[in-house]
C-alpha cells in the first residue's frame, strides 16, 4: 500500500495545481456491524465475520493485513475524536476513559481495616485525622526563630532534662519510687507512654481478631 | 502456601506492602518458563512474547519438569514467589508440538488455564522483520476481529481474547502521549467450518487464531484525521487453541469483583461535557401553576362579601366625582 502513495509524491510536487487536486486518501471505514471500542484498553472489537484465505498464504498475509488496517484506522479515528487533547510541554495527550471490559483480578480486594478504640471514638466525636503538616516533626521555635524537632534526636519534648540544676517538687519527692532521682524523669515517663501505646495496639489487634471469628 | 513473616527490618516491610493486595492494583506481571521438551521454534515464541513484557515479566532459563494441566501446583509456586500471575508456559511434545499454555492466577492459585498450539511454518520471528523495533513498555492498539470473539456464552475464544488483552494491556494509566501510539496488536480468526465435510476431531479443522503485529504509519490525508498505514512488525503467530481449564465459578466471581473506591462514584446528575464544562441537571418540584400570576384584569377578581359590596361602591363614586359630593353629606344631615 505504501509503494502508490510513494509514488504518488513526487509527481504532485512538480506540479503544483495538481497537488490541491490530488485524491484525498480516505479515513474513513465501513464495516456491515460497526466496531465496538474500549478506548481505556485502546481496544477496538471487529465483529463482522472474516473471510481469510486458507490455502494461499500470500493473499492470507494481505488479507489479515487489510483487516489490521481497518481496524486500526476506525480505532485512531475514534480516539482522535472523542478523546479529549491537551497540547503539554511533554507531548500531546490523550486522556482515556476508565477500561469498560471486564479483566479478572490478580489479588481479592483488600478487607477494610479494623477499628480501634480511638478511631471509634474519633468518629463518634467527628475528630478529623491528624493532617500531614501536623504529622511532621520539625516545627518552629518561636524564642530563636529556628526550625527544631518536637521529638527523636533534641527533641522539645525532652527540653530541660539535662539542665545542670532542677527545681524539685517536694511533694513528688516525697512520693518518689525507690532507687530514682529527678534525674531521668522525663526519660522513664517517655517510655511508660510508648508502652502504654504498644499495650493499647495489641489490644487492638486482639479485639479485631476475634471479631474476625 | 509461603510462610508469613513479619517484617523485621523497614525494607522487608516495604517489601511486602509492594505485595499485599491492594484497591487499585499494580499491573499484573508475567512470568516465562518452559518444560523439559521444548522445540527451539516454542522457545524463540516464548522469547518474542517476552519482548512485549520486558518490564512486568520474568523469564526463567532452566527447565521446569511441569506438567500444567495434570499437576499445576509448581505454577503456583512459582506465581507466589515471583509474584506474577501470568503464566506462559512453552513446551513440546509429539502429542502436543510447540505448546504454549497461558495461565492466570488469582490470590496465588490457579484461575484458569488455555493451550495455544503454535503453528511452526508459518511462524515468524521478531528479527525475521526487518523494522525499527518499538521501544520498551509502549502500549499498544488492540484489536480483535472475527465473530468467535464475541460470543456471548464463554469459551476458549473468549477465554483467549481475555489472556491476550491481560498480557497486552501494560500499565493503567488515564492519559497517553499521541506519539507512543506506536503499533498495533492484532488478533483475528477465521470463521468456523460448518459444512459437514470437516471431521471436528481433526485439528487442522479448527478454527486458527492469527496474532500479528504491525507498526503504524499515519500520512497526512487532506483530512483533520490522518490515514493509517501498517508495516508489519513480527511476531507471526499462528494459534490453534488446545486444551482449556475453566475458571471455577466462585473463583471466577471472586476475581471479577470490582473495589470501591471514591473516585468511582460519581456524583449523580453532574457531567462533564466534550468541552469539559461542567453540566448539572437539577429536581424542581411540581410547578403550582393555582398562584401563577397572569393578566390582572377587573372581572377576575376574587368574589366579595355581598354586604361590602356598597360600601365599596359609595367609595368608588366618591373618589371619582366632585359632583356627587353631596350625597352622602345629606345622608349624615337624615
Amino acid at each position: 500500500m505504501a509503494a502508490p502513495a510513494a509514488a504518488a509524491a513526487p509527481a504532485s510536487t512538480s506540479t503544483s495545481t495538481s497537488t490541491v487536486k490530488a485524491p484525498k486518501l480516505s479515513v474513513t471505514v465501513d464495516k456491515p456491524t460497526p466496531y465496538h471500542f474500549d478506548l481505556g484498553l485502546l481496544l477496538a472489537n471487529d465483529p463482522n465475520p472474516l473471510d481469510i484465505s486458507r490455502s494461499d498464504p500470500l493473499q492470507r498475509e494481505a488479507d489479515l493485513a487489510a483487516v489490521a488496517r481497518d481496524g486500526a484506522q476506525s480505532l485512531i479515528n475514534q480516539l482522535l475524536t472523542t478523546c479529549q487533547i491537551s497540547s503539554t510541554p511533554h507531548g500531546v495527550l490523550l486522556s482515556l476513559p476508565p477500561p469498560q471490559t471486564a479483566l479478572p483480578r490478580e489479588k481479592p480486594i483488600p478487607a477494610p481495616k479494623a477499628e480501634t478504640k480511638w478511631s471509634a471514638f474519633a468518629k463518634r466525636r467527628g475528630i478529623a485525622p491528624k493532617t500531614r503538616e501536623q504529622r511532621r516533626n520539625l516545627e518552629l521555635d518561636e524564642k530563636t526563630g529556628e526550625f527544631g524537632r518536637r521529638w527523636g534526636y533534641n527533641g522539645a519534648n525532652k527540653a530541660g532534662q539535662d539542665e545542670p540544676i532542677i527545681e524539685l517538687n517536694a511533694a513528688k519527692e516525697a512520693a518518689r519510687k525507690e532507687g530514682t532521682t529527678v534525674r531521668g524523669d522525663k526519660r522513664r515517663e517517655i517510655r511508660e507512654k510508648v508502652r502504654r501505646n504498644d499495650r493499647r495496639m495489641r489490644k487492638n489487634e486482639r479485639n479485631a481478631e476475634s471479631a474476625k471469628k | 502456601m509461603l510462610r508469613q513473616v513479619k517484617p523485621k527490618t523497614a525494607r522487608a516491610k516495604r517489601a511486602i506492602e509492594k505485595k499485599a493486595p491492594k484497591a487499585i492494583e499494580n499491573p499484573k506481571k508475567a512470568l516465562f518458563l518452559r518444560g523439559t521438551t521444548c522445540s527451539q521454534i516454542t522457545q524463540d515464541a516464548l522469547a518474542d512474547l517476552y519482548a512485549f513484557r520486558q518490564v512486568h515479566g520474568k523469564r526463567f532459563t532452566k527447565k521446569n519438569p511441569v506438567h500444567p494441566f495434570e499437576d499445576a501446583s509448581s505454577l503456583t509456586f512459582f506465581s507466589e514467589k515471583n509474584d506474577c500471575s501470568l503464566i506462559l508456559f512453552a513446551s513440546s511434545s509429539k502429542k502436543r508440538p510447540h505448546n504454549i499454555t497461558f495461565a492466570r492466577t488469582f490470590d496465588y492459585k490457579m484461575l484458569d488455564m488455555l493451550e495455544f498450539n503454535l503453528d511452526a511454518e508459518t511462524y515468524r520471528s521478531i528479527s525475521q522483520f526487518k523494522t525499527q523495533k518499538i521501544p520498551v513498555a509502549t502500549r499498544p492498539l488492540m484489536v480483535f476481529a472475527g465473530t468467535a470473539f464475541e460470543s456471548p456464552v464463554p469459551n476458549a475464544f473468549t477465554m483467549a481474547k481475555s489472556m491476550l488483552l491481560d498480557f497486552f494491556r501494560g500499565e493503567n494509566v488515564d492519559k497517553i502521549d499521541v506519539e507512543g501510539l506506536r503499533y498495533v496488536v492484532v488478533v483475528s480468526t477465521d470463521e468456523p467450518t460448518t459444512d459437514g465435510t470437516a471431521d471436528p476431531s481433526d485439528p487442522a479443522s479448527k478454527p486458527v487464531l492469527h496474532l500479528r503485529v504491525y507498526l503504524i504509519r499515519t500520512k497526512r490525508s487532506g483530512q483533520r484525521l490522518p490515514r493509517v498505514e501498517l508495516e508489519e512488525h513480527g511476531p507471526r503467530m499462528d494459534f490453534r487453541l488446545g486444551r482449556v481449564q475453566e475458571p471455577e465459578e466462585a473463583i471466577l466471581k471472586e476475581a471479577m469483583r470490582k473495589a470501591k473506591t471514591s473516585e468511582e462514584r460519581t456524583k449523580k446528575n453532574i457531567s462533564t461535557d466534550l468541552m469539559g464544562d461542567k453540566i448539572g441537571r437539577i429536581h424542581t418540584g411540581k410547578l403550582d401553576l393555582s398562584e401563577l400570576q397572569t393578566r390582572k384584569m377587573k372581572g377576575l377578581k376574587r368574589d366579595r362579601d355581598p354586604h361590602l359590596l356598597d360600601d365599596d361602591a359609595d367609595m368608588n363614586v366618591a373618589m371619582k366625582g366632585v359632583d356627587l359630593d353631596e350625597e352622602p353629606k345629606r345622608k349624615r344631615k337624615i
